[in-house]
């Protein structure tokens, strides 16, 4: 072994006291930094799973008038600017290289009204369900009724939404079309109220929405199923998910069916002329007759608008795209760079009036806590390994300034200061290496065992730290390598001004000491 | 063989002051002082006359604050911190007044300590020549044992062996049986001086001990930071 090789290893036995300290700090420091690492990993795993699988996909199409980018935050309780032309890029996204699925919707929170008129809201995302299946297969169950059959119109009513709709406004308990009551899946409250046989059962809940074109619509969906999602329920299960043209119909939107109008010529420059007054065109009182339009009661502007869009109908079937959406999700490939897809869409996407956010952009608040996390964990490991260098620092300044004789006689006998700094770095470096090690090693076991134990809760700020409702903490290779090279640094770092003190120490120091 | 006249040493109006409180302490006043190759020199003087200050001057571990510092032809005042390190290995020997024994090697490896910073010779080599010494200064028995397992008189031998392991011109002694009995210092001079016959090998030494200055060949008195004869 190397001289200094042989001083250091013999060094650290001899100053078995100060050498324990630093490796119990090293332990700690590198087993905290790797649980943490392991547990960001896990946060990242849970929310990559349970929202990105799940709910949102990597990425959302927005229109580009959209001003605020969390268009999933419902609380924000605004409509999003609806994309007419999704049928004109659809093939963009189809072809294209980065995207692995995409799935397009709309949202909006329409409001949902009791039997005396009262009103309150909920979010509803309007999607075509065997498209969304596809994207987001398997990741909510059916508590109550069924899933929906392809094509099918109605609504899948969220567990959460059916109890707080019980609890705070409806005072009736929704149940799927065709459904029997289940007394298992009853609210404390309705459970109480059936047992007084004061429980009103309903199939049917009753959606008023607008957009900012037209007056209220009210609509009344089958309820087709009651759903819950299988984590993160609490936060997506705010969302009931509907058919994209009942979602069109509650906001007054175009559907795909008022899409398919044949007009003659006169109808055509008629509607195409913006001269004309909505009287012009009313006093005429011809032209929904006549082209056969199933529209409800639209502004005559909106419908303009609206129909004056390309639209396209296939030859034997609707085609449920030609209608309105305000959002598409999209999943990437695996292993595209979010950032990088987002640029490249953008461009691509541009001429078409959208713009590309990320899950997080969509998600808002939601996404900026769970980030504020991570974020907070990040600052706490630093902190631990903040405190660790000062702490070795100090320790091994100390043992610099115990050794005045013996670093200053081998000064006196020809040992450069190199020679000093690399024997200083050694004893660090082994005690880094055996106790980081060590302390690494611990954290993998631990990690991999609260992984194998799956920490589960019901809790709502837990769930979103953890992602869902079960934690898997995670370490990737990267994870540990990271966490090597972060003890690097600490070692090197807490090496440094000890370093320098046993440089500074001179032959003469050593003399005066004797 | 003929012991060269060269001046191997020769400092020339070396004053050295330092400060204590608000005083400053004129440790040397103007030394002036020329040491021949295998010269046996005794430095002696009262406490405080400045005999370890001239010693570490010449041993390049302190530097003086003014004048002139020849060793083996280099002038060491302009040198840097490199290059007075590499002199200290190659050209001189240091015995400690406490021994200064490396702690945590053993007898042999702190003999060769010297020997693998030069990282000119190869182990063999390494360790043969440290062999000999520790034979030389009788400790083959104790070649294994770690400082603190050894008596005074042991440790000063090891220092000797280290000190002359790399057959350099000059070794400095500063107070060599200070902390020895009186059969262990005789045998320690003892050693000097054959040393000082057999290789030419030049020694300075600074004493109190009336024991050792009757194994000096000169003997300079120092005094009050000068040298009186």
């Amino acid at each position: 072994m190397p001289l200094i090789f042989t001083i250091a290893w013999r060094n650290i036995f001899r100053h078995r006291g100060k050498s324990l300290v630093i490796g119990v700090i090293l332990f700690l420091g590198a087993f905290l930094m790797t649980v943490g690492s392991g547990i960001i990993t896990g946060l990242d795993r849970g929310l990559k799973d349970n929202i990105v699988n799940s709910f949102t996909g990597d990425l959302l199409v927005i229109s580009s008038k959209q001003i605020n980018n969390a268009v999933l935050t419902p609380m924000s309780g605004a409509a999003s600017e609806p994309i007419n032309n999704f049928i004109q890029f659809r093939s963009v996204l189809k072809q294209h290289k980065m995207i692995d699925h995409y799935v397009p919707a709309a949202q909006g929170t329409p409001m949902v009204m009791s039997d005396e008129g009262d009103p309150d809201f909920n979010f509803i995302i309007g999607v075509d369900f065997k498209q969304y299946r596809t994207m987001f297969p398997d990741k909510f169950r059916v508590l109550e009724g069924r899933q929906p059959k392809d094509g099918e119109r109605g609504l899948l009513l969220t567990e959460f939404n059916r109890r707080t709709n019980y609890e705070y406004l409806l005072n009736y308990w929704v149940i799927p079309e065709g459904a029997k009551l289940v007394t298992a899946n009853l609210s404390k409250e309705a459970l109480t109220a059936y047992t007084k046989g004061t429980l009103r059962v309903k199939e049917k809940m009753v959606f008023m929405g607008m957009n900012d074109k037209t007056s209220a619509m009210d609509i009344m969906p089958p309820v087709l199923g009651i759903i819950k999602f299988k984590a993160l329920d609490t936060f997506i299960g705010i969302s009931n998910l509907v058919d994209i043209e009942t979602y069109r119909e509650c906001f007054g939107y175009t559907t795909a069916a008022e899409s398919h109008v044949t007009l003659n010529k006169e109808q055509a420059s008629l509607l195409t002329n913006a001269d004309l007054s909505d009287d012009d065109l009313f006093s005429n009182e011809t032209m929904f007759g006549s082209a056969g339009s199933s529209a409800s009661d639209y502004s005559i502007h909106s419908v303009k608008q609206e129909t004056a869009r390309t639209l396209v109908v296939t030859e034997n079937h609707l085609d449920v795209d030609a209608g309105m959406y305000n959002m598409i999700f999209i999943k990437l490939k695996s292993g595209v760079p979010l950032l990088k897809a987002v640029n490249v869409l953008n461009q691509d996407l541009k001429p078409y009036g959208v713009r590309v956010i990320t899950w997080r952009q969509a998600l808002g608040e939601i996404a900026e806590l769970a980030t504020i996390i991570k974020a907070s964990l990040f600052i706490f490991v630093m902190f631990i390994f903040f405190v660790a260098i000062i702490i070795i620092m100090n320790t091994l300044s100390m043992a610099a300034l115990e050794r005045v004789s013996e670093i200053g006689m081998m000064r006196a006998v020809g040992a450069r200061k190199g020679f000093i700094s690399k024997m200083f770095f050694s004893e660090t470096a082994f005690l880094s290496f055996f106790f980081g090690g060590l302390g690494i090693l611990v954290g993998l076991i631990t990690i991999t065992i609260l992984s194998w134990i799956g920490l589960s809760t019901d809790n709502d700020m837990l769930q979103l730290l953890y992602g869902g409702a079960r934690f898997h903490p995670f370490l990737t290779m990267g994870d540990i390598v990271a966490c090597l090279i972060q003890l690097s640094i600490v070692t090197v770092i807490s090496t440094l001004y000890p370093m320098r003190v046993a440089r500074q120490i001179t032959p003469l120091h050593a003399i005066a000491k004797d | 063989m003929a012991i060269s006249t060269t001046p191997l040493i020769h400092l020339s109006s070396v004053t050295k002051e330092y400060p204590l409180g608000n005083t400053t302490v004129h440790a040397l006043r103007g030394v002036d002082l020329t040491v021949s190759k295998g010269d046996f020199m005794s430095i002696v003087g009262p406490s405080g006359s400045g005999k370890t200050t001239l010693l570490n001057i010449i041993g390049c571990i302190d530097q003086a604050t003014s004048g002139s510092v020849v060793i083996d032809g280099q002038e060491i005042t302009t040198m840097n911190d490199k290059q007075i390190t590499d002199l200290r290995l190659y050209k001189i020997g240091f015995i400690f007044q406490t021994f200064n024994l490396i702690p945590v090697l053993n007898v042999i490896e702190n003999v060769e300590f010297p020997l693998l910073l030069m990282k000119t010779f190869s182990k063999t080599e390494v360790r043969s020549r440290a062999e000999r010494l520790i034979e030389a200064v009788g400790l083959s028995e104790h070649s294994q044992h770690r400082p603190a397992e050894l008596s005074g008189g042991q440790r000063q031998r090891v220092a000797i062996a280290r000190a002359l392991v790399t057959q350099p011109a000059i070794i400095l002694a500063d107070e060599p049986t200070a902390n020895l009995d009186s059969e262990t210092g005789n045998q320690i001079l003892e050693l000097m001086r054959d040393l000082n016959q057999k290789e030419h090998t030049t020694f300075i030494f600074s004493t109190h001990d009336h024991n050792v200055l009757a194994y000096a060949k000169k003997i300079v008195k120092i005094k009050d930071g000068l040298i009186t004869e």
